[in-house]
């Protein structure tokens, strides 16, 4: 997935010299291709993430791209308000790379662990959120956020769950994926980034009826289709390595209790920070969001009447 | 320069702010008071818009990073012919578009401030965008003492000092007072010419109420061959030009009355 969005950034920077890449002093390695490719459309702004995104919205003022990089613990939450001021307010087509996210930082802690991004940015007009699940939804997702000439949140995270696609779908804004197909009146799983492995996963092996569907776009989100999809199934289960609250999670079921109200489980953090370090999987044990916890989360779900 | 047939006459200008602020019954007047004679030098003789275009390309680019004193830049651009009398007559109004802290919505305002500390790092983005480009604009970004408390400023200064961004000005309206009250008070600033040397600009301080030492030292900065940015330190008053409120405070949140207003209309009538 990191190598899907190094060339991707590459191969758009080699095209159009108006790209800058702009990183808050990191992405060790990760940028070593576009350095000997572009190095001329690379700044390292520096530990300094305030300033950099209030100058990547100079640069595009001038007719620049900038693709700001950090981790999602920083970028954005740690800039939200020059984000909402300086790149959102006047649509300036500002791409902010949040790496990192959810407990990519597993030994790190709180300080590098990032789930509740989605929900400092939901609320910010005119900025979308891009949260792909593979390498093939990256590729799409660094396209359409280059072509989209707006401001948008590219939200990445754990990179090595496997793919869910066999080649880069094509997004439309706002879209939801179907990766496994199903039988209206079962189940719909929605899930975005790292858990549509998971989720595939649990539907492929206990609910074979079920329909599963990714968002890589969390904002825009094509509300008729969210409504059909709530519609259409008995329970809706939504998975998002993510706080509950404002996430993909709350984006569904606002729709749902507008349109077409449904049962729906909101598998993600519970209000809580980590209060233990370890693996990867270990982090996402101690969240209750290993494949075991979720599937036993879902068969309790479906047993309340 | 494109604005050579305008005056900028600093009275004017205050009698403009004051008709506006009555009109509107806003606040901030000595915020835009302290910084009357910086713009009307800088419009008078330093900023360069090709066609007397607020976007045009090419243009030299000023940033009120002090979005509070954004009442003193509507005035200049009512004098550029960029906004309208009736814009004035009704500032405030329901539905109207001039706000009381700068909005880049207005051509003419380059960035959306009032949020301190944040039009400084746009107003670096702007100049490192230039380098890059190879042209000779010039940016500027006007700060105030107070705004300098953020640590976004530090930040950028960091940054334009380490990209050598020479065609890069900032001017520091040094009027010695925030909110709640003298810098001193607050959070001490020290010598804010040394901070900026420190941090590798070259500076000057002035009187920022003496229109030629202000165009003196921004011709001698410009001039000069070092690749660093530079810093113009304005020594300033807070309220400038009307004797009431001058380093009052109250002036930040006061609104005028039909006595007030007569007052200070007379004061910046006589110049005194």
């Amino acid at each position: 997935m990191r190598a899907a969005f190094s060339d991707a950034l590459v191969g758009l920077a080699k095209a159009d010299p108006n790209i800058l890449l702009l990183t808050g002093d990191h992405g060790y390695a990760l940028f070593d291709d576009f350095r000997r490719e572009c190095p001329k459309q690379y700044i390292n702004a520096g530990i300094a993430e305030q300033n950099m995104v209030g100058m990547a919205a100079g640069l595009a003022r001038c007719g620049f791209r900038p693709f700001v990089y950090g981790l999602s613990a920083f970028i954005p939450v740690r800039v939200v308000e020059q984000i909402k001021l300086d790149i959102a307010h006047d649509k300036l087509p500002v791409i902010l790379i949040g790496d990192g996210a959810g407990f990519v930082y597993s030994h790190l802690g709180t300080s590098h662990q990032s789930t509740e991004d989605i929900a400092c940015t939901r609320a910010i007009p005119n900025l979308s959120i891009y949260s792909p699940a593979d390498r093939f939804e990256v590729t799409a997702c660094m396209e359409m956020a280059y072509h989209s000439m707006s401001a948008v949140y590219l939200r990445m995270g754990k990179s090595d769950r496997g793919d869910v696609h066999i080649a880069v779908p094509i997004i439309k804004a706002g879209h939801l994926l179907e990766i496994k197909p199903g039988k209206v009146g079962s189940i719909a799983f929605i899930a975005t980034g790292s858990l549509v492995r998971t989720a595939m996963d649990i539907a492929s092996g206990s609910y074979p009826d079920a329909v599963v569907w990714s968002a890589p776009v969390i904002k825009p989100i094509d509300m008729q289709q969210v409504a059909t999809i709530c519609k259409q199934h008995q329970i809706i289960v939504v998975l998002e390595e993510h706080s509950v609250l404002g996430g993909l999670g709350s984006a569904i079921a606002e729709i749902a209790a507008e349109f077409a109200p449904v049962r729906i489980l909101r598998i993600g953090v519970q209000d809580r920070f980590s209060h233990y370090c370890g693996t990867y999987d270990y982090l996402l044990q101690e969240h209750g969001l290993d494949r075991l916890a979720i599937a036993q989360r879902i068969a309790d779900f479906l047993t309340v009447d | 320069m494109m604005s050579q047939n305008k005056t900028f006459d600093t009275k004017a200008l205050r009698k403009t702010v004051l008709d506006m602020a009555y009109a509107g019954s806003t606040v901030h007047i000595g915020c835009a008071f302290s910084i009357i004679e910086l713009l009307a030098v800088l419009y008078r003789h330093h900023l360069r818009y090709p066609g007397n275009d607020p976007l045009a390309v090419g243009r030299d680019y000023f940033v009120l990073s002090k979005g509070h004193g954004v009442m003193a830049q509507y005035a200049c651009l009512r004098e550029l012919g960029w906004l309208k009398d009736d814009a004035f007559s009704h500032y405030f109004a329901d539905g109207s578009d001039l706000k009381g802290l700068s909005d880049s919505r207005i051509p003419g305002l380059e960035v959306t401030s009032g949020s301190l500390g944040h039009g400084f790092s746009v107003a670096v983005g702007l100049a490192m965008g230039v380098k890059l480009r190879s042209t000779d604009q010039k940016t500027y970004a006007l700060v105030g003492d107070g705004e300098i408390n953020e640590g976004a400023i530090w930040e950028g200064a960091l940054f334009a000092a380490h990209q050598e961004l020479s065609n890069f000005m900032v001017i520091v309206d040094e009027n010695g007072f925030q909110a709640m009250g003298s810098t001193q008070d607050v959070l001490k600033l020290g010598s804010i010419q040394a901070k900026f040397e420190s941090f590798g600009f070259e500076a000057i301080t002035i009187d920022g109420h003496d229109e030629a030492a202000i165009n003196n030292a921004i011709i001698q900065l410009w001039a000069s061959n070092l690749t660093s940015p530079k810093a113009l330190i304005a020594k300033t008053i807070k309220g400038k030009g009307v004797s009431f409120m001058e380093n009052n405070n109250i002036w930040h949140y006061t609104r005028l009355d039909s006595e007030t207003y007569a007052k200070a209309l007379s004061a910046v009538a006589g110049g005194e």
